[in-house]
């Protein structure tokens, strides 16, 4: 899950290939080399390559710098996207048009949807994906997209300018400098660095420097961002070994298959590319007391496990599980990398010994006794900056214009890394034209709550969606992404095409109307009962029963209920995905009428801006104490509801908080009610005397 | 606590931006989508012949019409006579006052209805039962009727400054409201319940977020099931038990503490003009917490006589010792007593130096309690002597034993707890026990819900509900804490 593509010996030599053209690729070939874009995204990897779409979507004359434009698209850890909670960014991702999806509907080799039978509020779309063919695919989108341009090149440094008063902020990005010295301007800049901010490559004792031989872009831009003020944590990860795939005896393993039919991730493909009679399957072995062995003899032989820099409490290293859960079997999945691939990833066996100890360990296992390792697996610790520092639209607080997103803000995952991306370059976009931002609620969606947790709450660890983190988890759906947001994204941004828009508001109104129908509908439950006698609906209820509550009953689909009242329902089954959306509205119907009492409550509490200016450490006339002072400061809440789930932030401070904005804004209101509105604008105080 | 109380402030915080429309009549169940319906005992706890029950919020109408059924509601803003009836049962609680103000006109902005009941104990909380039995209304948090007033615009800023301040007393209030209520069994089951209710909501959780990926097996859910299970069961029958009738304590707590032999159990006596306590010359004669109603000034109080506090007894009056500091914690007022003959003993200085000091100074945060300072036995003091203690805070002087300083002891209680009692947050222990009453069959309901209910997402729902529900009496219940468990529990991650 970094954007590190391998390390140490195993890959020297392809290191040592420099790269010294600097060679452009532009979707737009009208456009002339320039060395003005409206906005620069830094890196190719999931979080920058969504991120420079949706900005030349949007119209924005936009580049992409990366080190290497075959590494464009590359995933780095995993070889699948999606799963619980990961699911659910994709599709939201989707709906506003972003790509990984789309690609991972064209690249997949085994698409399971998991969850299957706990509801569909928590189905988990989830895809082996085949690393080739997703870099194809995805490196033929980003260089065929209109107004994108594509440029090899490290960045080195940025180009600071004086900062825009109306904005906070103590200066303004205008550029980058490239590693050869030149420059490039820009009216916003999008940073998606990965772990390359000084990160390294440990295995067993050994530790590399993550940069490439010959430039260490990253290690300047390091130490711009933190002379610049900004608070920098360090964090580690890990991947496993790469096994060969004739080397495994998969006959005696656990196999598993896709699902039949495939579910795709995008809302526009029915379909995905591949029939699932030719999908890859995958296979499931264990660990076993010999593994622990090996890890506890060895502890001493491992630099990343001794560190105190803090890992991912839910997706450990072999070591950290056996030395936490001892005695038990961990499940260690064996996933194909690709069609024509001949490595196999063992997922759940992320290690950091050393590497003949790595294949000693993987040759204990079941199934793997003959096992060639290809390579080993590796931990990486990095730079990360801590998130708290930006605004929900992703851009910094302390520098103007300049975004951040994926694993830089702390997450780990394609798919959290992903999310950003598009939220950092739509709004990028938008800042180039004076537009407001476009800012997610945790109330809209799954990416809204990365967001606000990361913004609000900041993190330790890296960060990784699950479902449990959504507090509206049953309105935020795999299925209903694009009700959500597709609109939103269409009108206030852009960034979505006409026929994705289109699409989503077909489904929006189809799916109301369908409701009211279904509401419309009642009989008494005896003659429900007759009419549908395969569902258990119990006949000593008196009151009549709406077509919307048989069809909650989990025996009743669409399809049966259209056939016992033909019309007017016959007409909601032509399309399969409206009856299937409709099932799951029935199954949520009644809670989610609460549900959306409390997301109105949240939202009214979001309605409550607090001024971007504020100066919490100075400001009078507001009793606050200096610790509530201090994280205030330090998060700079855009909103009410914001700044109560900081941590520390009492009732009473938040109750202050709202005389001052309540004050501010009766002044405000007042000032917008004067004539002559403009000249008496910044006469805030004259006019307070007024008004007393 | 904490979740409730945000959800009060910012709700209060909305303001005037986007005025509900109120249901004018009221009519019938209330309108969809509209906020809960509060009520709380707006009265003080003085002895009175007339309590006050106060509503507000959209269900206001239909409630004054289920207790007064089949009438309709009375003119706006016009007293009627009624005779109230439990909706459900249809038992006739009182003949009362009933005064019905359709929003905005009223004082929270919303539809209110009043009640003016007898001021006996029983009535008060037969009211307040058979309006915590109509649906859509909830008894009222700290200071909410304040609050809706705020949100409605009935409150100019300058009123609202006070908030602030308000809000933090409150929560003083509530939390030794709180560990008045959870100190002893209650405490104990609760915390129980909601520990036993976030493990298992983690592991539904768990089960959801990783049970496919990982190593989770079906049991987990399974043991998730029967906690639920016996949890039902033990909210069930502790609720059964409640509505039974836990005995009523109503009133200001007033705790007499102090070193041995001050005194104590004298003035107990003495305050409640019979013989609670056994009185002797020996230090340690009480040895636990001895609890007698009585009227104090004309107000209801809860005089506690605790042990002398002191160190290195025998075990069974150790433990009267940690009850008395128990009993201190909770006390809406302190009468600390000191043998006025005594004052330079080390037990008489220890004594100061802790509790009275701590109470009378307050903490830094503000949260000082009531004290009042007695020296007792004035009639050993030699007659017409010095002041035998010019360092002391503010004292009086007393004598159990010839009664002499009695008066102006009574005179200062009853300004004390008139202030006490004044505090409408500190008030209605009654009103706190709806509200336990009220979360629990809250969180009771919620876990039926999850029995029935076969999609686990909606499942994890309602224990979530229940957990709320939980919390809004122990606090926590945050998803970092779910988290914790999860990862503490579960090796879980690929």
């Amino acid at each position: 899950m970094f954007s590190l593509r391998s390390c140490g010996p195993w890959v020297a030599a392809s290191l040592t290939k420099k790269r010294l053209t600097l060679a452009r690729f532009s979707g737009d070939s009208a456009a002339p080399l320039a060395t003005k874009f409206d906005v620069i995204v830094i890196g190719g990897g999931h979080a920058g390559t969504e991120a420079a779409a949706p900005a030349a979507r949007c119209g924005s004359r936009t580049l992409l710098l990366t080190h290497r434009v075959d590494t464009i698209g590359q995933m780095s850890c995993n070889p699948s996207f999606g799963g619980i909670g990961k699911g659910h960014l994709m599709r939201e991702v989707d709906a506003l048009d972003g790509l990984c999806s789309r690609i991972c509907d064209q690249s997949g080799v085994h698409y399971k949807v998991l969850n299957r039978r706990k509801g569909p509020a928590v189905w988990g779309l989830r895809a082996q994906i085949d690393r080739k063919l997703y870099k194809q695919n995805m490196q033929k989108e980003i260089l065929n997209t209109p107004l994108l341009t594509v440029q090899e090149g490290a960045v080195e440094d940025l180009i600071l300018t004086e900062p825009e008063p109306e904005h906070t902020g103590k200066c303004r990005v205008s550029g980058v400098v490239l590693a050869d010295g030149s420059t490039v301007h820009a009216e916003s800049v999008v940073l998606t660095t990965g772990t390359f901010l000084r990160g390294m490559i440990i295995i067993g004792l050994e530790m590399h420097p993550a940069g490439r031989l010959g430039d260490q872009p990253s290690i300047g831009l390091a130490q711009t961002l933190e002379k610049l003020g900004f608070v920098v944590g360090r964090l580690k990860t890990g991947t496993p070994p790469r096994i060969a795939k004739e080397s495994i005896n998969f006959n005696i393993l656990n196999k598993q298959m896709p699902d039949n039919p495939s579910i795709p991730f995008s809302f526009i493909n029915e379909t995905v590319w591949i029939k699932p009679e030719d999908q890859l399957p995958c296979y499931l072995t264990h660990t076993n007391p010999k593994v622990d062995e090996i890890v506890l003899e060895n502890l001493h032989l491992n630099s990343h496990i001794k560190e105190t820099t803090r890992g991912p409490r839910y997706c450990p290293s072999i070591e950290s599980k056996v030395l936490r859960f001892p005695n038990r079997l961990h499940q260690v999945w064996l996933e194909p990398e690709g069609m024509d691939s001949d490595l196999i990833y063992p997922q759940g066996l992320s290690v950091t010994l050393p590497a003949e100890l790595q294949e000693k360990m993987i040759m204990c296992i079941k199934g793997l006794e003959k096992a060639k390792m290809i390579q080993p697996g590796y931990g990486v610790q990095y730079d990360y900056l801590d998130p708290r520092q930006i605004a929900p639209s992703l851009e910094t607080h302390l520098v103007q214009r300049l975004f951040f997103a994926g694993q830089i803000n702390g997450t780990t995952g394609y798919e959290e890394a992903a999310a950003q991306g598009v939220i950092a370059g739509i709004n990028a976009s938008l800042r180039v034209k004076r537009k407001p931002p476009f800012v997610i609620s945790r109330t809209e969606g799954y990416i809204g709550v990365l967001i606000d947790d990361l913004t609000t709450l900041g993190t330790n660890e890296p960060y990784r969606m699950f479902t449990s983190r959504a507090e509206f988890r049953l309105s935020l759906r795999p299925d209903n992404a694009d009700s959500r947001l597709t609109s939103r994204g269409y009108k206030e941004v852009g960034c979505v095409s006409q026929q994705r828009y289109e699409r989503a508001s077909w489904m929006k109104s189809s799916l109301e109307e369908g409701i009211s129908v279904l509401k419309s509908i009642e009989f008494s439950s005896s003659k429900w009962k007759k009419l549908i006698p395969q569902a258990s609906i119990s006949i000593d209820k008196s009151l009549p029963l709406r077509a919307l509550d048989v069809l909650k009953y989990e025996e009743v689909d669409m399809k049966l209920l259209a056939t016992a009242v033909p019309e007017p329902l016959k007409k909601y089954i032509k399309c399969k995905e409206l009856a299937e959306r409709l099932k799951i509205e029935a199954i949520y119907e009644s809670v989610l009428f609460y549900q959306q009492q409390q997301i109105k409550e949240v939202q009214q509490d979001e309605a409550l801006q607090l001024p971007k200016d504020l100066d919490y450490l100075t400001l009078r006339d507001v009793s606050l104490s200096y610790e509530v002072r201090e994280k205030l400061h330090f998060s700079r809440p855009e909103t009410i509801g914001a700044a109560g789930r900081i941590p520390g932030v009492t009732p009473a401070a938040i109750i202050n908080l709202l005389r001052f904005v309540k004050t501010t804004q009766q002044r405000q209101a007042a000032v917008n009610n004067l004539p002559n509105t403009h000249q008496c604008l910044c006469d805030t105080d004259g006019l307070e005397e007024r008004q007393l | 606590m904490w979740r409730g109380l945000w959800t009060l402030v910012t709700r209060a915080a909305r303001g005037p931006r986007s005025p509900r429309p109120c249901t004018r009549q009221g009519s019938g169940v209330p309108a969809a989508g509209a906020g809960a319906t509060i009520f709380a005992l707006s009265s003080g706890q003085g002895r009175c012949g007339i309590a006050v029950i106060r509503t507000s919020g959209p269900a206001s109408g239909h409630a004054l019409r289920s207790l007064t059924a089949p009438r309709d509601l009375p003119p706006a803003r016009s007293a009627c006579l009624r005779l109230l009836s439990h909706p459900r049962s249809g038992e006739p609680l009182d003949r009362a006052l009933v005064l019905w103000f359709p929003g905005p006109q009223s004082f929270t902005g919303e539809d209110c209805a009043e009640f003016h009941v007898h001021g006996g104990p029983a009535v008060v909380s037969g009211v307040l039962q058979a309006l915590g039995s109509v649906p859509g209304l909830r008894p009222a948090e700290a200071g909410e009727f304040t609050r809706r007033a705020f949100a409605h615009g009935k409150l100019s800023l300058t009123e609202v400054e006070g908030l602030a301040d308000l809000i933090h007393a409150e929560t003083e209030a509530q939390r030794r409201q709180a560990l008045r209520q959870l100190g002893g069994e209650l405490g104990h089951l609760c915390h129980g319940w909601a520990k036993t209710l976030t493990k298992a909501l983690a592991h539904v959780e768990a089960y959801i977020d990783f049970g496919e990926d990982d190593n989770l097996e079906e049991s987990v859910l399974e043991r998730a099931n029967s906690e639920v299970r016996e949890l039902e069961l033990a909210l069930g029958a502790h609720l059964r038990d409640a509505r039974r009738g836990q005995r009523l304590r109503s009133g200001a707590h007033v705790v007499v503490a102090g070193p041995p032999n001050a005194g104590k159990s004298s003035l107990v006596n003495l305050l409640s003009r019979k013989p609670v306590s056994i009185v002797s010359p020996e230090p340690g004669t009480t040895r636990d917490v001895l609890e007698t109603p009585v009227d104090l000034g004309g107000f209801p109080a809860l005089l506690s006589d605790t042990a002398g506090l002191r160190e290195g007894a025998g075990p069974v009056e150790q433990e009267g010792v940690r009850r008395a500091r128990e009993r201190l914690e909770q006390a809406d007022l302190i009468l600390a007593v000191l043998d006025a003959s005594e004052l330079a003993s080390p037990s008489s200085r220890n004594f100061l130096d802790t509790i009275v000091a701590l109470a009378g100074a307050g903490s830094p945060s503000g949260n000082s309690q009531r004290l009042l300072l007695v020296l007792n036995k004035s009639d050993l003091l030699p007659p017409g002597g010095p002041d035998p203690s010019p360092n002391l805070p503010p004292h009086l002087l007393l004598s159990c034993l010839t009664g002499e300083g009695l008066d102006g002891l009574l005179e200062a209680l009853r300004k004390e707890l008139a202030e006490v009692c004044g505090d409408p947050s500190t008030g209605p222990p009654l009103l706190t026990r709806a509200r336990h009453q009220h979360h629990l069959q809250g969180c009771l309901d919620a876990l039926r819900h999850y029995a029935q209910t076969r999609d686990l997402a909606l499942a994890a729902e309602a224990l979530r509900l229940a957990r709320g529900h939980l919390a809004r009496i122990t606090g926590g219940g945050g998803t970092e804490e779910i988290l914790d468990v999860i990862f503490r529990d579960f090796c879980v991650g690929k």
